[in-house]
């Protein structure tokens, strides 16, 4: 879990999020309105049906980013 | 016709059989409110032009009356234009002059929509809404109509109101002069550079009279005239065609638009003009000699100052603009000009006309400043409870207008007072207010159409 809430203008395709559902996600794209972003579910405890799926992320959803 | 006291709207305030026209309709903030529903949600209004929004994601933001709206084209290449308000809370969810993006996030609570206007994001949907918020229905909120004429994109807000080309009319020429090329091809315009806007203390209502068709008041722009800053070194513009021409006010009186033009004589041959500059004056000899040559209505016309009912103003030749008078409040008025040029012009020629533009119009144009100092003391004298009481005339030419004029084998639409000899009449601000007086007392559509029901002076032009 990131200390402080994470910049998510900041983030590119291709990189990985932690959700603070445990799910992750992969960014597919990001539309840089600091509030969204398109991302792949590559793992989802909670809900495996979502794994593949590309849903809009929440920033405030957005707890980590995958080094 | 004292007024004060009153409330809102009534009949008798554009008392067209007298010429007269109470000053309530211009200061009056009740009268404002009521023209917004009755006029400015009623009617086909410019939103844009299509080579702002050239490829998928762009957007323009735009005005309808005092709404702001969002002109964008989707991923799939549609033309839209929607409501710049989220429909939870109500905040822009678009605070941009234009650009390019997938989305537009509202910034309140994050509520996300795609540029097709559809409700895409909603934060904890699945958690806070339990999946149950039916997004489909709380997307953008689109305008009821959307035309798309030579690349000017128009709009409306009743589902109820004629096609767009039919609320033009006999009209449809007069907007081809600054929308077709200076050679005659359909639809060559394009925007020259960004949009001009500012503010001008005064009703909307004086910057759309004027441009319907004023040629009273150039003594105002003696001064512009004196300085020559017109293509040719001389007055404000080139003469030599205009001053061969018949000069004619033309109202629509079925639809509320009008304007002057200039009617040439027939076989005429082009005049020397935009004389400052050797490659610009070529280019525009070649354009009106080709322009000769090719058949249709607009061949012998030449565009002046006109307006589209209620609020957009032509002035297709020189300069070649169109103006918006957004209404701010019952005195205040946003205005926004856009420049047009020819797509396939030289640079040389556009970066002339640009310069040209520039000294004419605009904020810091020299002609636009005499007008703007014009409407904004006009309106601050009328604001008081004495001038309130005094109407304004516009008996000029009253009873004079024709509606079969023609000259050397042209007929012009309308109802048409030849002005060559006689300098001016307000045939066109009587046909502005008598078509607003309309709009303020019909309830619907149906009884707008007046030309549906073959009787084209019906409604207030006849009490």
């Amino acid at each position: 879990m990131s200390d402080g809430p994470i910049n998510i203008r900041a983030l590119t395709a291709g990189t990985r999020v932690v959700l603070v559902s445990g799910a992750e996600a992969e960014i597919v794209s990001n539309p840089n309105d600091g509030v969204w972003i398109f991302a792949r579910y590559v793992s989802a405890p909670d809900a495996p049906a979502l794994v593949g799926q590309e849903e809009m992320i929440f920033a405030q959803d957005v707890a980590d980013v995958r080094q | 016709m004292a007024t004060n006291g009153m409330s809102g709207y009534r009949s008798g305030l554009v008392d067209l059989a007298t010429g007269q026209i109470s000053r309530e309709i211009f200061v009056n903030d009740e009268i404002y409110a009521q023209e917004q529903e009755r006029v400015f949600a009623r009617s086909w209004l410019f939103v844009g032009h299509e080579s702002q929004i050239a490829n998928p994601g762009d957007f323009f933001v735009s005005r309808m009356g005092e709404e702001s709206v969002i002109l964008c084209r989707d991923r799939a290449g549609e033309v839209h234009v929607f409501l710049n308000s989220c429909r939870h809370r109500g905040m822009k969810v678009c605070r941009y002059d234009d650009g390019n993006t997938t989305v537009f996030t509202c910034p309140y609570h994050g509520w996300s929509f795609g540029t097709d206007g559809a409700l895409v994001g909603v934060p904890y949907f699945r958690e806070a809404y339990h999946s149950e918020l039916d997004k489909t229905k709380w997307g953008l909120v689109e305008v009821a109509q959307l035309a798309r004429y030579k690349g000017t994109v128009w709009a409306n807000w009743d589902s109820s109101a004629p096609p767009f080309l039919e609320y033009l009319g006999e009209f449809r020429r007069f907007l081809d002069l600054i929308l077709d090329g200076w050679d005659g091809r359909e639809g060559q315009a394009e925007l020259l550079g960004g949009v001009q806007k500012w503010l001008i203390p005064c009703n909307w209502k004086f910057p759309a009279e004027n441009f319907s068709g004023d040629s009273y008041h150039n003594i105002s722009h003696r001064s512009v005239d004196l300085v020559g800053v017109g293509p040719s070194g001389k007055s404000r513009r080139d003469y030599g065609e205009l001053n061969v021409a018949r000069k004619l006010h033309v109202a629509i009186p079925d639809r509320g638009h009008q304007t002057i033009t200039y009617l040439l004589p027939k076989d005429h041959l082009p005049q020397p003009s935009y004389q400052n500059n050797p490659e610009v004056a070529a280019y525009f000899r070649h354009c009106e000699e080709e322009r000769r040559k090719r058949p249709g209505p607009n061949t012998r016309l030449i565009g002046a100052p006109g307006e589209i009912f209620p609020n957009v103003a032509l002035l297709p030749r020189q300069p070649r603009t169109l103006a918006v008078w957004h209404p701010k409040n019952a005195h205040q008025t946003e205005v926004w000009r856009f420049f047009f040029v020819d797509r396939d012009a030289p640079q040389t020629v556009k970066n002339f006309l640009r310069d040209y533009y520039i000294r004419y119009s605009g904020p810091a144009g020299m002609t636009e400043q005499d007008d703007m100092e014009n409407w904004n003391y006009a309106h601050a004298a009328s604001r008081g409870v004495i001038a309130r009481r005094h109407p304004y005339t516009y008996e000029m030419g009253l009873g004079h207008a024709v509606e079969d004029y023609e000259y050397e084998g042209y007929r012009v639409p309308g109802r048409v007072i030849d002005i060559t000899q006689i300098q001016s009449s307000e045939e066109p601000m009587r046909n502005l207010y008598g078509r607003w007086a309309q709009f303020m007392e019909a309830d619907s559509w149906d009884e707008l159409m007046t030309w549906r029901r073959n009787t084209p002076h019906a409604g207030i032009a006849a009490k």
